[in-house]
């Protein structure tokens, strides 16, 4: 075999064993093509495929691919077709071919580059043809059963690279052996001197050959798994294995039988029978292990006696600021329902000033907290005189308010709301001084500087109350009303309609969400567009800003006459749906600005709402009115006429307010006494208190007890009523809490331990004072006993009205029987002339016939025989 | 002779039975087995088994402190009932009332 030389083909070596024989007959073009010299790839065209009978995929496949063409057919196809032909590139090798026929091999694989080529040498074609065969393949297939053997190793070359790494001696080693002469041992040693300049000295240097760093080192490493073995047996001390089953022992029916009839039961049921008797009596007549002693105590003695427990109202704090509360004074106070100790005053001018104004002087809310009694911490820019405002009960920085001018002003403080948390108590005042920096002009340096917050919109003056709003109260999240007043599902689950009330004698039910821009005008759109806030307002409500109209008005036509009523306050009833409490979770307080006014006919009707409104008049009265507007003859809505009035209070009503625990019972106050009703009772207030020497300026439940409710006088007395106590007088008064007359009272519950009362006056002063324990801590079962109390008032109620009717009757036929007097004795008298006359006959008729029969009669004379 | 011995038994308890409030009575003997009963078996062996107990250790603890004192009679106050215990000469008279008010 010719030594291997190193192929020159790319694809050509698979498989197939290649054997190139000396290029020296073929040293033409050949010698540099990718295949082996002795064969030619070309390209057959169809025709001659045809010709030759070598039709791909027909006449010669992939299985078999050769094809023996005969010498003399080539010639002649080359003779024919000359250049044309196929096989003109190989005219000079087939002439000199020595034998007669040439192999053609399909090449299916394209192997050599062509679908066939043409062996050149008979050699090769030998070879093609007649391939060695694979020697022993008999043996190979035997030797797969027997078991491995082993074979010589065979070198393919990394012993060059063992023995390049191993280490060999180049060349023997050099031994270089000094010693001395023998007989030189012993022998004592003699040094002289020497010069030392002739010597030839190494001296040592620094060879940089030695100094290289290694920087690779070869390091055999074997990880060997450090094996521990150890080992762990529990001791089954009492090998036991134990289970309980046990049914309870019972006697047959005859060992029943027997012992039932043995003596000895007989007496012990004898001797043990009245003692049982008298348990079960003791029993039925009363509780025997009834605690009177535990019973008789309220809660609140369950451990607190440390010291002195104080009764009255603790003065907590006292706000006021001398710069804005000059000269006014507080008309509406709230706490802010989230933040700890936040209160919002609400100022106007007093009634002279009112008079003389002219120069408008800017109004404000001032908000306190309790870290800072001198200084507000916020203050809230009105447009006018604010005389009632709220906060939103969903969002607490929506804060709607009513102008003395009639317009609804709503604020967001959501910007400064930080500030205000972060002057709680004992934490740090430097928040405050960052957010008051931000929007002030940059010759205001003096610190602490309140910010103030502008008002993001107003009502449309002209389609606002015409008189100052008294009460503003947000509609609950529970439900919304639609334009005729009907209520209807929320979707949104936050309070988005306000109610405000005026003495102008209507009720205006008012929507803060974006409403459907088609309904206004092309003037009003086109100033909503071009407004632009001034800077620092935030635009919640930038839809709103002067052109927010009311959804609908409710007027209060009197009941008998004609003319309407002037409200001054209002309360209506909560609310709650169950279906919204699976919402509760995922409180997310919706952006106001982005809320829009649903269609009316696209949310549920609810249809247990109670949509009936309390108010308070002018004039004294006590209205209750549907607010739903029906429709009257002429098919216009019309507000309905109010359901009842009553004339109980003499003077401006200033609260209706609902009973935080009952839903149904409400606290009216006004002039110089006050009243409870409740919802329902349609004949009048269930209590009704005395007359009082002072105007009752303004009442307020206790949040914490259902019995307990705040009455400020004009005086600046406070006085605490109990129910349960006493019903005709208040069981404190605080007499000269200020010196000015108590305008606004307002409790709040900051935690179970500290319960807040705050007390506004006349002079612009809001105190907080402490509720003591024993006033907001409610006695056992107290609601019960307010509710059975309620009731029995109630009937007391009915019962005296029923009196009083029947009295009526009474003095009504009273009256009739006086006008009959005159005839009636002269009717008896003469009956009863009649009645002597008959009997006096009589009585001589027996007398008559008594004598006739003794024989003793003597004729009278005949005068009364008639 | 044994049928007005049995019936002497039954006419006491039935007085005890037909008083106000009682839902049902047991007599245990002094091995605590239920031997005559108004309630159904399952609560009767519950009562018998638990009361029986508390029996004995309620007489234990009053002759603990006064070794010539005996117990005379138990009486248990739960919310929903009154369960009246009186042991005597090894047995146990239980009664179960509902309270009044």
């Amino acid at each position: 075999m010719p030594p291997k030389k190193p192929k020159k083909s790319s694809a050509g070596s698979k498989g197939k064993d290649k054997k190139i024989q000396s290029p020296a007959a073929h040293d033409w073009e050949l010698s540099n093509q990718d295949h082996p010299e002795d064969i030619f790839p070309m390209v057959l065209t169809s025709a001659t495929q045809e010709l030759f009978d070598c039709v791909a995929d027909e006449d010669v496949t992939g299985e078999s691919p050769y094809k023996l063409l005969e010498k003399d057919d080539i010639i002649q196809d080359i003779k024919t077709r000359a250049a044309v032909s196929d096989f003109s590139p190989v005219k000079q090798i087939v002439l000199d071919y020595p034998e007669d026929e040439l192999l053609l091999v399909y090449d299916r694989d394209f192997t050599y580059g062509q679908s066939f080529y043409l062996v050149l040498t008979p050699d090769a074609k030998d070879r093609i043809l007649n391939p060695p065969k694979p020697e022993t393949p008999e043996v190979f297939e035997k030797e797969v059963v027997k078991t491995p053997e082993p074979k010589p190793w065979i070198s393919f070359g990394s012993d060059k690279e063992i023995d390049e790494e191993a280490f060999k001696e180049s060349r023997e080693k050099l031994l270089y052996k000094f010693s001395r002469v023998r007989r030189k041992f012993g022998v004592p040693v003699c040094f002289s001197d020497r010069n030392t300049a002739d010597y030839l000295e190494c001296a040592s240097y620094q060879d940089s050959r030695f100094s290289i760093k290694q920087m690779q080192r070869d390091c055999g490493m074997q990880a060997v798994p450090r094996l521990q073995s150890s080992s762990a047996q529990t001791q089954w001390k009492f090998q036991k294995n134990i289970f309980t089953q046990y049914t309870p022992r019972e006697l047959s029916v005859e060992e029943k039988e027997n012992i039932l009839q043995l003596e000895s039961l007989k007496t012990f049921c004898n001797s043990v029978t009245p003692r049982v008797l008298q348990a079960l009596q003791q029993e039925g007549i009363m509780n025997v292990f009834f605690d009177d002693w535990k019973a008789l105590g309220t809660a609140t003695e369950d451990g607190d006696w440390a010291g002195k427990v104080s009764e009255g109202l603790m003065l907590y704090q006292a706000f006021t600021d001398q710069k804005y509360t000059k000269d006014k004074k507080i008309c509406s106070v709230n706490w802010h329902p989230t933040i700890y100790g936040v209160i919002a005053v609400a100022l106007t001018a007093k009634k002279e000033d009112q008079l003389n104004e002219s120069a408008v002087r800017a109004s404000f809310i001032l908000f306190y907290t309790f870290s800072d009694p001198s200084n507000p911490q916020l203050l809230l820019e009105c447009p006018d005189d604010i005389f009632a405002f709220e906060f939103c009960p969903s969002d607490p920085n929506i804060i709607v308010g009513g102008c003395i001018n009639g317009q609804v002003v709503l604020w967001d403080i959501s910007a400064h709301v930080t500030g205000l948390q972060g002057t709680q108590p004992g934490k740090k005042v430097s928040v405050n001084t960052d957010t008051c920096d931000f929007h002030q002009d940059l010759d205001d340096n003096k610190e602490n500087k309140t910010p103030i917050v502008r008002y993001c919109a107003v009502s449309a003056l002209d389609s606002s109350h015409k008189a100052p709003i008294t009460d503003v109260q947000w509609l609950p999240a529970t439900f919304e009303v639609t334009r005729t007043g009907l209520p209807v599902e929320n979707m949104y689950n936050v309070s988005t309609q306000v109610v405000t009330c005026s003495p102008d004698c209507t009720i205006m039910f008012w929507d803060v969400r974006v409403s459907n821009l088609l309904s206004h005008s092309a003037s009003e759109r086109r100033q909503i567009m071009d407004q632009k806030t001034p800077y620092s307002v935030p635009d919640t409500f930038k839809h709103l800003d002067r052109t927010w109209k009311p959804l609908f008005r409710v007027s209060l036509p009197k009941i008998d006459t004609s003319g309407e009523y002037a409200p001054l306050k209002f309360n209506m009833e909560h609310y709650t749906c169950n279906a919204n409490e699976n919402g509760d979770s995922s409180k997310v307080i919706p952006d106001y600005s982005q809320l829009i006014l649903p269609s009316a006919k696209t949310l549920k009707a609810l249809e247990d709402v109670n949509t009936k409104l309390y108010i308070g008049t002018e004039d004294g009265e006590i209205i209750y009115i549907d607010w739903k507007l029906g429709k009257d003859d002429s098919g216009r809505l019309q507000s309905a006429k109010p359901l009842h009035c009553f004339s109980i209070h003499h003077w401006l009503v200033n609260t209706v307010q609902r009973s935080p625990f009952f839903k149904d019972i409400i606290l009216t106050a006004g002039s110089w006494n006050f009243a409870i009703w409740k919802e329902g009772v349609m004949d009048g207030p269930i209590l009704l208190s005395a007359s009082s020497e002072q105007v009752c300026t303004v009442g307020c439940w206790s949040l914490s007890r259902p019995a307990v409710f705040f009455i400020g006088k004009e005086d600046g007395s406070i006085e605490v009523w109990n129910l349960l106590e006493k019903t005709n007088e208040p069981v404190q008064v605080h007499s000269h809490v200020t010196n000015a007359k108590i305008t606004c009272i307002k409790p709040w519950a900051a935690s179970s331990k500290q319960h807040f009362l705050a007390v506004t006056d006349d002079l612009g002063m809001v105190r907080v004072f402490e509720i003591p324990k024993t006033l907001y801590v409610p006695s056992r079962s107290e609601s019960l006993n307010v509710k059975k109390y309620f009731e029995l008032e109630e009937d007391r109620l009915k019962d005296l009205l029923r009196r009083e009717e029947l009295w009526e009757k009474q003095k009504e036929t009273e009256g009739l029987k006086k006008r009959t007097e005159p005839d009636k004795p002269v009717t008896s008298l003469v009956e009863n002339e009649e009645a002597n006359v008959k009997e006096y006959n009589d009585y001589l008729m027996l007398e008559e016939n008594v004598l006739k029969g003794m024989g003793l009669w003597r004729a009278p004379a005949d005068t009364q025989d008639t | 002779m044994a049928g007005t011995e049995h019936e002497e038994v039954e006419e006491t308890l039935k007085r005890i039975e037909a008083h106000k409030g009682v839902i049902g009575t047991i007599i245990i003997d002094a091995e605590g087995i239920p031997i005559r009963t108004t309630l159904d078996n399952s609560t009767t062996v519950l009562y018998a088994r638990l009361l029986r107990r508390l029996t004995m250790n309620a007489r234990s603890i009053v002759r603990d402190i006064d070794p010539q004192n005996d117990l005379t009679f138990l009486r248990i106050r739960s919310k929903k009932h009154e369960i009246l215990v009186a042991p005597e000469n090894d047995y146990l008279l239980i009664v179960i009332q509902n309270p009044c008010e």
